[in-house]
């Protein structure tokens, strides 16, 4: 198992533990990480998944395709480690990633 | 088929009764206590209704909305011909083609191009032209003491909205609601000449009035979609009869369905007046009761996926080729998601990871719209009417398996 830790914007953390190749955002929406909404359930088509990858971590991951950058020009409260976290899968080389939730989904 | 397949024979399944349309739920509830598919010879489709399996049915990319895949030209022509879609030249162009009906590549370049349009973001920018129609509205009813708030308030908003979020012109937009209706019409069981005849005239018209518009736009671009879709077309990302299809679609997809949960959602809290008072002493609560709208009373029940793989669902194996129907507000209702209160309208529900959008790469496009429509109303008129009131006994609900609303629904109140 893989660990990832959740920081929501009041500074709370949730420890999850998840799969190999589970989407962060599935990890978030089985631990009671409210935060991601999800809606669509993993289809890089309602950008209400939206995370802010911690700067250690951000060029570990694998870029986004240009179906998650379109997305993302329109999420809320955009940083430069915005990513939609339906499309960021967990490996053995992301154990122990650290995400910061936005303030809001909306 | 496999002949060990649970059919509806011991169950006394009729969607298309009028006790069905006024509680569905318990037919829902016996449903899912099957623990798998059920097959439904009448309509040749496997019905689906625990909330798990319809999410991962919903979300699945192999599970797909055209039937292409398995059908060629010459069978899909008979599908047509035995549906009476057939000899319709526009609607066969703009209604039987669309994103919705598409999968893959087609759909998502399709999505692409307008998805902009629908973030959060986007849509907030047309509250003030939402909150502006909706106060002339209440504005010309606010001293009837009784209206149907479907007829009279909620009908007319989701077309107007749509229209000028399109870009159509504030004068033109009651026309828009008209063709909508005549297309979305036949969809249903009766497939009548006459409606046919209705439906193909209807997408001909705004066919033939988007091009209007669209030449308009070409002498004089504006701020609006109309306008940067053909932006889009021109850089080679959509052909005409895709925008046309997609601008069709846009107007149709979310037109009925928002009026139908408008009046249902007023209808709960009319029926929990608890969840009325709560929402006239906690107004920022209304997003969550929102979202408890559509999961309670979900407007669109009913959608079809095809496998395009060999599947296992609860259970049970089934072939490529397999139709899905989806039974979303039996899913919504499914205790071992929502709670034991899952059959209750509870306002405060948070979180509320329900599926009356869909899921997947077909999830709804406008739902923020949707929901944005929704607020304004109800924000309004529970600061305008002090007192709202049922004034019938029971509301009549639209018959099928396919939408979820009421046909009317008369109020009584009393200004503020």
């Amino acid at each position: 198992m893989l660990k990832i830790s959740f920081i929501g914007n009041d500074g709370s953390t949730i420890e999850a533990s998840v799969e190999d190749g589970q989407s962060v955002m599935s990890a978030a929406v089985s631990n009671g990480v409210d935060a991601i909404a999800a809606e669509c359930g993993g289809a890089c088509a309602c950008g209400t998944c939206h995370c802010y990858i911690d700067e250690d971590w951000l060029d570990r991951l694998s870029p986004p395709d240009d179906f998650e950058e379109a997305m993302l020009e329109c999420v809320s409260n955009p940083t430069p480690q915005s990513r939609l976290s339906c499309q960021v899968k967990m490996s053995a080389a992301l154990d122990g990633l650290v995400v910061r939730l936005p303030p809001s989904q909306y | 088929m496999d002949m060990t397949a649970p059919l509806l024979a011991d169950m006394d399944f009729q969607p298309l009764s009028t006790a069905f349309a006024q509680n569905p739920y318990p037919a829902y509830a016996a449903l899912r206590a099957r623990g798998e598919p059920v097959y439904f010879a009448d309509f040749d489709i496997w019905l689906v209704t625990r909330f798990d399996d319809v999410a991962a049915i919903a979300r699945d990319n192999a599970m797909v909305r055209s039937a292409e895949f398995f059908m060629s030209p010459e069978e899909i022509e008979e599908q047509q011909r035995a549906q009476n879609w057939h000899d319709m030249p526009h609607h066969s162009r703009f209604v039987q083609f669309s994103m919705l009906d598409s999968d893959g590549a087609v759909h998502d370049r399709l999505r692409k191009q307008v998805f902009r349009e629908f973030t959060p973001a986007f849509i907030a920018r047309q509250r003030g032209m939402i909150q502006d129609f909706v106060d002339r509205l209440v504005d010309g009813l606010i001293d009837r003491g009784e209206i149907d708030f479907v007829e009279d308030l909620a009908a007319h908003v989701p077309g107007h909205i749509i229209g000028r979020v399109l870009g159509v012109p504030d004068e033109d937009c009651p026309q828009l609601r008209v063709w909508s209706e005549n297309v979305v019409r036949f969809f249903d069981i009766d497939r009548s000449d006459a409606r046919k005849a209705a439906a193909e005239r209807a997408t001909t018209e705004f066919y033939q009035y988007l091009l209007k518009l669209m030449a308009a736009r070409r002498a004089a671009p504006e701020d609006d979609m109309i306008t940067r879709l053909m932006v889009a077309q021109d850089a080679g990302h959509l052909n005409e009869d895709e925008l046309v299809s997609t601008c069709m679609l846009i107007l149709m997809a979310g037109h009925g369905s928002t009026i139908d949960v408008l009046g249902s959602g007023m209808h709960a809290l009319l029926r929990y007046p608890d969840q009325m008072q709560r929402l006239r002493q906690e107004p920022g609560v209304i997003q969550t009761a929102i979202q408890e709208m559509f999961r309670f009373e979900s407007p669109l029940p009913f959608f079809h996926r095809y496998a395009t793989a060999d599947c296992r669902i609860g259970g049970r194996s089934f072939a490529r080729g397999t139709k899905f129907g989806l039974l979303y507000g039996a899913a919504n209702r499914d205790p071992d998601a929502f709670g034991p209160d899952a059959d209750t309208f509870n306002i405060a529900r948070n979180p509320n990871r329900h599926l009356a959008f869909g899921g997947g790469a077909h999830f709804c496009l406008g739902n923020h719209l949707a929901r944005l429509d929704m607020e304004v109303i109800f924000t309004t008129l529970l600061k305008r009417m002090e007192t709202i009131s049922l004034a019938e006994a029971e509301p009549q609900y639209k018959t099928g398996l396919s939408v979820r609303g009421p046909r009317a629904l008369k109020i009584a109140f009393k200004p503020a």
